[in-house]
């Protein structure tokens, strides 16, 4: 099986040689190749080579566009800064409040400098990769994209009050996430993940979520033209996913390193799409052994579960992670394959 | 008489205001705070029998993660705005700062100002004097702040793995003025509570896992300063 097969059987319930994984290598490609990140974040060639090497020395079973949310604000006008060992982040946003977004335009997908940057990275991908590995595109979620342009504060402040300008905020942000959104799959993405602060209980009131983000999820992803994989963004979400469970085109679930696939399970049942569960940014931090031994406790639980895919949760997997980290855990899923083919 | 009045009047506010921050309702919160000062007497006194219990139990439950970002931020704004009446009612009379100086910041390279400004808020609640150095502090910058208003604790935040570790130059900093022990750092922020042992790799002498504990890791923080050196 290739991995786009192995994918495709895990979506469907169907077996396959071995679960299939995904780390969010995205950052990874820059330590593989050797480039300096300010490079691999503006030239979507740089950033190609770098995930041809993820491929080659990895192998994981889906790859990613530029995981690089920050290129999105600096698109509305957020000033960013980059360093030399993690992606680029929002330094300063562009406006200091929802009153002031009359300031700033909706970025037009198919000219704005770090927008074309994500769109031909998915397309170089796309060439080379299509039909044998699923790509994965990455962005914000219109309802978080305001976080990103304003800063959190305010927009949990006008969230909670001023329900009419949260409002007019997320046609703004919806316009322009369904027009790059559906560039993406037009560019040959397989499917989006986005990573879901603004809709979790944690962060936000629950009447706030049910009475202004599920409606605007709602209506928004139903115009999507491919699937989305929801990610939870950081913070685990395992008590809230039937909150979610019923939105249009949802595909799948990325939960927390904190929430339990069997609780995941129960609040959605068995055919739907898990994701997750091994803590990404921690990698970096613990030996080979300790990662293996992780993986191996995740797949042994999920042996019965047709519907997982080991993923790596929260932000991308650290730049100083072993090699050896990854590679272990490559090694014990392929071994699971030859296993597999011996019985 | 209005004594009475004014205790029976307190258990039923504090539990009204709980439940009015818990559910983001911030004027009704106000207004709650306003009609008990007007019944005491006083902004401090609303501030000691209401807001603080209620504080303290908004802490608690924070803890155990049972309060959101926006519930906490709510507690904040109520905070912050009975903390305003106060300085305004007492201005001239009395100082509202018994504890400090406090320094406060975001290190250099990190601009997730949420949790510091909470931090902030919560502390000037607790009775701290705050200086609020804002983003994208140097570990120079936090050094000198302290030097100069002889502050004995900092605290130092950070939301990102990345940008914590350039926490470790405050560390650097203290120690090669020969202020260790001296003056304590206190870091903060997400990171920090998804890696606990990055507080030890950081050089931190103290963590909370939310903006309401903090008061009380700067009170721990400040008696070891004095401790070392008095």
């Amino acid at each position: 099986m290739n991995s786009m097969e192995r994918v495709l059987a895990t979506i469907s319930g169907e077996p396959s040689d071995r679960p299939p994984f995904t780390l969010t290598l995205s950052l990874y490609g820059a330590k593989l190749t050797a480039c300096p990140l300010r490079a691999y974040y503006s030239d979507p060639e740089l950033y190609f080579k770098g995930q041809n090497a993820v491929v080659e020395q990895c192998r994981p079973d889906i790859i990613f566009t530029p995981f690089a949310l920050a290129l999105e604000a600096q698109a509305f006008g957020s000033e960013i800064v980059y360093f030399p060992n993690a992606p680029p982040n929002v330094r300063r946003p562009c406006i200091r409040s929802a009153a002031e977004i009359a300031k700033i335009n909706v970025p037009d997908v198919n000219s704005q400098p770090g927008l074309l940057y994500l769109r031909q990275a998915a397309r170089l991908l796309a060439a080379r990769y299509k039909g044998t590995i699923p790509i994965c595109g990455v962005m914000t979620a219109h309802t978080d994209l305001p976080a990103i342009i304003m800063g959190i504060d305010a927009w949990l402040e006008t969230l909670m009050f001023d329900r009419r300008r949260a409002s007019v905020m997320l046609s703004f942000t919806a316009r322009y996430f369904l027009a790059m959104a559906n560039g993406l799959f037009a560019d040959g993405i397989d499917f989006l993940a986005l990573p879901m602060i603004f809709c979790n209980p944690r962060i936000i009131l629950k009447k706030t979520v049910e009475e202004i983000i599920m409606p605007a999820l709602t209506e928004i992803f139903q115009q999507l033209k491919g699937p989305v994989v929801f990610h939870h963004g950081g913070n685990p979400i395992g008590e809230y996913l039937q909150f979610y469970k019923d939105l249009p085109n949802v595909a799948g679930f990325v939960i927390d390193s904190r929430d339990s696939f069997s609780g995941a399970r129960k609040a959605l049942g068995d055919d739907v799409l898990l994701m997750g569960n091994l803590d990404g940014p921690s990698l970096s931090k613990i030996s080979p052994q300790t990662a293996v031994k992780k993986v191996k406790k995740i797949i042994d639980e999920r042996r019965n579960d047709r519907h997982f895919i080991l993923a790596s949760t929260s932000a991308d997997v650290p730049y100083d992670t072993p090699i050896e980290t990854i590679a272990g855990i490559y090694d014990l899923l392929r071994k699971r394959e030859v296993e597999a083919d011996d019985r | 008489m209005i004594i009475k009045e004014v205790a029976m009047n307190a258990q039923e506010t504090r539990s009204d205001l709980y439940d009015a921050i818990i559910k983001g309702e911030i004027a009704r919160a106000e207004r709650l705070l306003d009609d008990y000062a007007r019944l005491a007497g006083n902004y401090r006194l609303a501030m000691k029998e209401i807001m603080e219990p209620v504080l303290r139990a908004i802490g608690d439950n924070w803890h155990l993660e049972r309060i959101s970002l926006a519930q906490g931020y709510v507690a904040g704004k109520v905070a912050e705005g009975i903390l305003k009446k106060i300085f305004a009612e007492e201005k001239g009379h009395t100082p509202s700062s018994t504890k400090g100086p406090l320094i406060l910041g975001n290190i250099e390279d990190d601009f997730h100002a949420l949790g510091r400004k909470l931090v902030s808020i919560f502390s000037e609640a607790a009775g701290w004097k705050v200086y609020d150095l804002g983003n994208d502090v140097t570990a120079g910058a936090f050094v000198d702040k302290a030097v100069e208003t002889g502050a004995r604790v900092l605290g130092v935040s950070a939301m990102m793995f990345t940008t914590a570790e350039n926490i470790k130059k405050v560390r650097s900093e203290i120690d090669r003025r020969k202020m260790t022990g001296r003056i304590q750092l206190a870091v903060g922020g997400a990171v920090f509570n998804l890696r606990s042992e990055l507080v030890t790799e950081v050089g931190g002498d103290g963590t909370a896992s939310n903006c309401m504990e903090a008061p009380q890791l700067f009170d721990e923080l400040w008696r070891k300063s004095l401790e070392v050196a008095p």
